[in-house]
């Protein structure tokens, strides 16, 4: 049992026995270190403002990821090393991305400044980037600027980000590689008092005893949804149990049949995988949060969290995914569309939690298609998600599986339309149409802020004639907005 | 100094330093996290404690009684001043919602109470535990509903002609009505102070302000003290956009946290907190009615407007004073409604007026166009003026619009441009292509400076702020060039009640006011320097003073003792006979989605006529940083209000979403080499909320092109357009 957290910062190991369950990163550099570098402009998750890197050994490699550390608590960083904008300049020489930030005009008012610079550092150490506008739009969606207008961010990405590093970082790999090797160990980790503690056990059946215990503890995977119930909703969490020590829990493995995903694999490390399954996953996955959110936020969690807007639930339940749960008691799977009982309720027993799940791949049979819908490009929530599974044999749909997200208190299949689209003939869309309307009688979304009842209906049906234009293939270009058309006299009529 | 007449020839003609491409010289400073905001200013002063603010949660009506008990009993706190504790504060000049005292209940998440404790977490802790007990009154939140019952009634506010005539006559009219929503400013950094206020008698405060001699002032008027007992800093801010025109309650709370703990308090306001405790930008809805011959001349323009407004005004938001100016016609009536709401109080954000006017005004010149069935560019052109056309007497000083919009549609290729919508496509994308104009005024407002040069060395002073616009180093640039010494040797420091008072930071009037502040104390440094050479032909290069045939070293010259300087400028009457603006050209092409109808901005360029470009890299930042700001005005950009209870119910950067990244495409910005003698002696006038001016039209005009679908209520959703996609193409 180790009762400190262990990280990496400035060539030097810092210990801490001091660590709240709900102190965060942001506020442990700002208030106690009085490092005031990293800034605030939400405290949740959607500026960037807050960005640090985090360098941590990646089947040896020492990677570096961009994080939001205004919703990181501070006992994540366990074994890492925190980088923030502080450490970049040598003596007075800026650092190659501070430099380009500086030339290319990057910074104006500067508030968002140091998130960017971090963001672009990790870039700057990220290796094999294609070097395009694209990728480096990607990778810093997750800071708003409302000064620049980004373009200047992204000619200074673009000069410095892409050369082989060279800066005191790479230098010292070998040695920040020793370091963190010799910090890496495999005691728990437990920090505070029985009532109150930030904990981090080193194994699956630790966690298993440990949750036990302490039904009433939060468990913790990226923390870019229990980050915000700290610092938006200002809830009171005592208990903090944090899965990223357990050995095995990050595992992502791809077979003929399928992905195993481990419950503390991260959008960054599912992506491959998850777009080699489907182009339309990889696109998802991309769009989810922002780089920072896919760095620490779990497929795990977004499931565990239960939310009727989480993204990746619809598509995995239309490709059939089965999750596992694991308690002290036994393991259990189950259909993932069965764990989403109602609004706000999972299937999860008291010490029960997620140990991992399986989406299986496809087969040649099966089109699969889904589509997020937001106002924002990236970095935004959906008001409506659909993914769709259809299996097609000799031009005709023998099986479908729809899965909306933003239709209802929970991420749910459409069973009428998937009933009334079975037979239906894929070159012939005047079949689609009894599948269309069977939506209205699938779902009774609700108006909020982020969209209006029928706005939400209108745009669950687009996406599903959009699905079956595309996989239909058949000239596309005509019959793809009449499709719509003909649901709408189908109704009429 | 007075500028009294237009400036001829002059040395920044010959310019060395101005109009340079010049890198921010306090860029290094911010990308490695050193320049220091007002919430981290540990270092000012000791012994801070922390503040943090309680919010009202009806829109309007009044606290019958508070329990602070728990939180005065709470760990860490040192004080706890209420609303219900102390007498309405003043209302000052320049604000219209009360920021603190007294039981009456105005706007929703008014602040009510604040807690100073020790740290933040208690702070926090503590507020949570003051037990409110409202009578809430109803409120008027409905614009729409004040709108209906509005149209029509009042006086016009501006008219000439015979408008009614000129449309019963005309061969062709137009008469739309356009909407445009609440947005917030959503600068980055949140209002944040530092507060010293520990005998009750001096005050210091360290905070985030646009406008430091109007920070002061108003504090003075709020607590009713003297301003020679008040101090205000803020050398840095991270972002404005007229958020930090004016005081705000974070200030205020610091203060009286201050005063009741007696130490400093430090205070931010949370992101959820800003939205409704802040200003905003009004909603506004715009009938515009347009008549012309079948040659394409405009023969009338009525424009008739509502925005709302706090009770007591301060809304700037009046969409059709551009409309008076822009394009000719000899008849026409302009009407502006400000409608009292009960809503937090609307205020100047980039580009007040213009910004919301242009939304609207320039689809309706695009729907004119096409109903006149003629190219938008050849129709604007065709109906540009070189004179003010309500008071022909009147010239504008230098006015460009025409060679933007040809060179816009020469760069652009808008020869090439999409003709029927779902006729050019990109696979599953209809590609559409649309243009604006722009008009934004071009005020000045007196500014001072003070300069010392100290063995070759030129420091320069005053209460100027940097918003993100660049004065730092475009002030610097101003003295290197005056005194003829290389950027390095110049050190200007900003943002300090104890300098001159300036133009400050807002209305586009902050990069010509002040440099010509800097110029003018700059004069008045070369005269002095002149006087002590006992000549009166003096010239500086090279970090050289040269008198007749003899250089001296400016180091020399002040080795011994530093030679200082102060003079502001003022701007002469004259000013007032001309129509002194910026102008500018938008293209822009979209693509919108064939099946789900999102619109994705594809490409951008705008060509502006400013006048001097002081510096084209802080000027082109300028730009495209309000084009990118009108992308999420047009596709985004939306305070949601809850109409029964009245407030923004969207109120943190996930619910109100201005534009990322990948939202924003490839930007271009072209700037007319065009210079204006009659607004100041560097003949510069400003850009920053030029940028934002016409582009969301122009983007509206495009998505129209891809599709065929009008949407004239802003943002464009795509539920606006879901059910209105063409049919066939
Ligand atoms: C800026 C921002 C943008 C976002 N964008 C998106 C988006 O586009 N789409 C989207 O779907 N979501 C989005 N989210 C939400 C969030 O990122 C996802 O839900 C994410 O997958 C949560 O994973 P996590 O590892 O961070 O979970 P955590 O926050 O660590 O935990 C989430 C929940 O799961 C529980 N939990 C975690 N692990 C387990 C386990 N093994 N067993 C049982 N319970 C567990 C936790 O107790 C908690 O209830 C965004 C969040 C932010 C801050
Ligand atoms: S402060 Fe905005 S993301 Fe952390
Ligand atoms: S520079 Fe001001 S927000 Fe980016």
């Amino acid at each position: 049992m180790r009762d400190t957290i262990r990280f990496l910062k400035g060539g030097q190991v810092v210990e801490l026995e001091n660590v709240g369950p709900t102190e965060t990163v942001l506020d442990y550099l700002r208030l106690r270190c009085r490092q005031t570098g990293t800034k605030e402009g939400c405290g949740e998750g959607d500026c960037g403002a807050c960005t640090v890197a985090l360098g941590r050994l990646v089947d040896g490699k020492l990677v570096y990821q961009p994080v939001n550390s205004c919703i990181l608590l501070l006992g994540m960083i366990d074994g890492a090393e925190l980088v923030t904008v502080e450490d970049l300049a040598l003596d007075s020489k800026l650092h190659p991305v501070q430099a380009a930030m500086v030339e290319f005009h990057g910074s104006q008012c500067g508030f968002c400044t140091p998130g960017f610079v971090m963001s672009l550092f990790t870039l700057y150490h990220a290796h094999g980037q294609e070097k395009s506008r694209k990728a480096v739009t990607e990778w810093i969606a997750g800071n708003l600027c409302r000064c620049t207008g980004y373009r200047p961010i992204v000619d200074a990405a673009l000069d410095a980000c892409f050369d082989a590093a060279d800066d005191a970082f790479s230098w010292r790999a070998n040695e920040t590689r020793e370091l963190l090797q010799k910090l890496a160990d495999s005691r728990d980790v437990f920090i505070g008092e029985s009532d109150s503690f930030f904990s981090s056990p080193a194994t699956l059946d630790g966690l298993a005893a440990l949750y036990g215990q302490h039904p009433d503890a939060t468990l913790v995977a990226g923390a870019t949804d229990v980050g915000l119930w700290i610092t938006k909703q200002l809830r009171d969490l005592p208990k903090m149990i944090w899965l990223g020590r357990i050995e095995g829990l990050e595992r992502v493995e791809s077979s003929p049949s399928g992905v195993l995903i481990g419950a503390m694999a991260t959008y960054e490390t599912t992506e491959e995988a998850m777009s080699d399954l489907s182009p339309d996953l990889g696109v998802l996955w991309k769009r989810i949060g922002s780089k920072q959110v896919r760095a620490s936020g779990t497929v795990g969690g977004n499931i565990a969290n239960g939310s009727p807007i989480g993204d990746t639930p619809p598509a995995l339940i239309a490709l059939g995914t089965t999750l596992e749960l694991h308690s002290s008691e036994g393991s259990r799977a189950l259909p993932l569309e069965k764990f989403f009982l109602d609004y706000g309720k999972q299937d999860r027993n008291s010490g029960e939690f997620v140990t991992g799940l399986f989406v299986p791949r496809p087969s040649s049979n099966q089109a699969f298609r889904c589509y997020k819908i937001s106002k924002r490009f990236d970095q935004d929530i959906s008001s409506v998600m659909g993914a769709f599974r259809f299996t097609i044999d000799d031009g005709t749909i023998t099986d479908a599986r729809i899965a909306y997200g933003g239709m209802a208190a929970t991420p749910k299949r459409a069973e009428h339309a998937e009933r009334a689209l079975t037979g239906a003939l894929m070159d012939d869309p005047s079949t689609w149409g009894a599948g269309m309307q069977a939506l209205l009688s699938d779902y009774k979304p609700m108006t909020d802020m982020r969209a209006s009842a029928e706005y939400r209906m209108e745009t669950a049906r687009a996406l599903l004639a959009k699905a079956l234009m595309e996989i239909s293939g058949t000239a596309p270009d005509e019959i793809r907005v009449l499709a719509i058309r003909e649901a709408d006299n189908d109704r009429a009529a | 100094m007075k500028f009294e007449e237009p400036t001829s020839d002059n040395l920044f003609d010959r310019a060395m330093v101005i109009g340079k491409a010049t890198p921010r010289i306090d860029g290094p400073l911010k990308v490695s996290g050193q320049a220091p905001y007002a919430y981290e200013r540990h270092d000012v002063v000791e012994d801070q404690l922390v503040g943090y603010p309680l919010g009202a949660t009806i829109g309007r009506g009044r606290i019958t009684a508070m329990d602070t008990e728990a939180a005065r009993n709470a760990p860490g706190v040192a004080a706890v001043v209420t609303t219900l504790d102390i007498d309405p504060l003043e209302i000052s000049s320049f604000n219209n919602a009360r920021l603190f005292g007294g039981n009456e209940v105005r706007h929703y998440h008014q602040a009510i109470a604040v807690v100073v404790a020790e740290t933040l977490e208690q702070a926090r802790h503590a507020a949570e535990m003051i037990d409110v007990t409202y009578e809430e009154e109803e409120g008027n939140f409905d614009l729409e509903k004040a709108w209906q019952n509005g149209l029509g009634t009042d006086e016009a506010d501006a008219e000439t002609g015979n408008v009614d005539e000129a449309f019963a006559s005309a061969e062709v009219t137009l008469d739309e009505t356009y909407r445009t929503p609440d947005q917030s400013h959503a600068m980055m950094e949140p209002h944040s102070s530092i507060a010293d206020w520990s005998d009750g008698e001096n005050m210091t405060v360290w905070t985030s302000s646009q406008m430091i001699a109007w920070a002061r002032k108003s504090l003075a008027e709020t607590f009713d003290i003297d301003e020679d007992r008040i101090r205000v800093e803020s050398p840095f801010v991270g972002g404005g956009f007229g958020a930090k025109l004016f005081l705000r309650s974070d200030a205020v709370l610091a203060a009286l946290g201050s005063r009741a703990a007696q130490r400093p308090v430090k205070l931010t306001l949370p992101r959820p907190f800003i939205f409704n405790n802040a200003t905003h930008r009004s909603a506004t809805i715009q009938r515009i009615r347009l008549a012309a011959g079948q040659d394409g001349r405009l023969t009338a323009i009525e424009h008739e407007a509502a925005a709302h407004e706090f009770e007591g005004g301060g809304n700037e938001e009046n969409p059709t004073n551009l409309t008076k100016l822009f394009y000719a016609g000899a008849n026409r009536r302009v009407k502006h409604h400000d409608v009292v709401l009960d809503l937090p109080e609307s205020s100047s954000m980039r580009a007040p007026g213009e910004a919301s006017g242009l939304m609207a005004f320039e689809i309706a010149m695009d729907e004119m166009a096409e109903k006149l069935g003629m190219d938008p560019v050849e129709f604007r052109i065709l109906n540009d003026t070189q004179v003010d056309p309500m008071n022909p007497d009147v010239p504008f000083s230098d006015r460009n619009f025409v060679d933007c919009l040809k060179v816009g549609a020469e760069r652009f290729g808008w020869s090439d441009r999409n003709r029927k919508p779902g006729d050019t496509r990109d696979g599953l994308w209809m590609v559409g292509h649309g243009m604006a104009g722009a008009y934004r005024g071009a005020p000045t407002l007196t500014s001072g400076a003070r300069v010392r040069l100290e063995r070759g060395h030129l420091t320069v002073e005053t209460d100027m702020t940097d918003i993100g616009t660049g004065s730092y180093t475009i002030l610097a640039q101003t003295g290197a060039e005056m005194l003829g010494l290389p950027l390095e040797q110049v050190t200007v420091k900003l943002g300090d009640s104890r300098f001159p008072a300036s133009s400050g930071s807002g209305g586009q009037f902050g990069a010509a006011s002040s440099t010509a502040g800097v110029y003018a104390a700059c004069v008045a440094l070369r005269e002095e320097i002149a006087r002590r050479l006992e000549t009166d032909d003096v010239r500086f290069e090279d970090g050289n003073v040269i008198a007749g045939n003899k250089a001296i070293p400016l180091e020399e010259i002040s080795a011994d003792a530093e030679i200082t300087a102060e003079d502001t400028m003022e701007f002469g009457d004259f000013q007032d006979d001309l129509e002194i603006g910026t102008f500018a050209a938008h293209f822009v092409e979209v693509g919108v989605h064939a099946a789900t109808a999102e619109v994705r901005v594809r490409r951008m360029l705008a060509v502006c006529d400013a006048g001097r470009i002081l510096n084209p890299v802080t000027a082109r930042s300028q730009v495209i940083g309000g084009m990118t700001m009108a992308l999420g005005a047009a596709l985004s950009e939306q305070l949601a209000v809850d109409k029964p209870r009245g407030y923004f119910v969207n109120h943190d950067l996930a619910g109100y979403e201005v534009a990322v990244h990948a939202d924003v495409p490839d930007q271009e910005v072209i700037f007319l080499d065009t210079l204006d003698p009659a607004i100041s002696p560097l003949k510069a006038k400003g850009v920053g909320e030029l940028g934002i001016c016409g582009v969301a039209a122009a983007i509206a005009n495009a998505t129209y092109n891809a599709t065929g679908i009008r949407v004239r209520d802003y943002p464009i959703t795509l539920d606006k357009m879901l059910d209105r996609l063409p049919e066939t193409f």
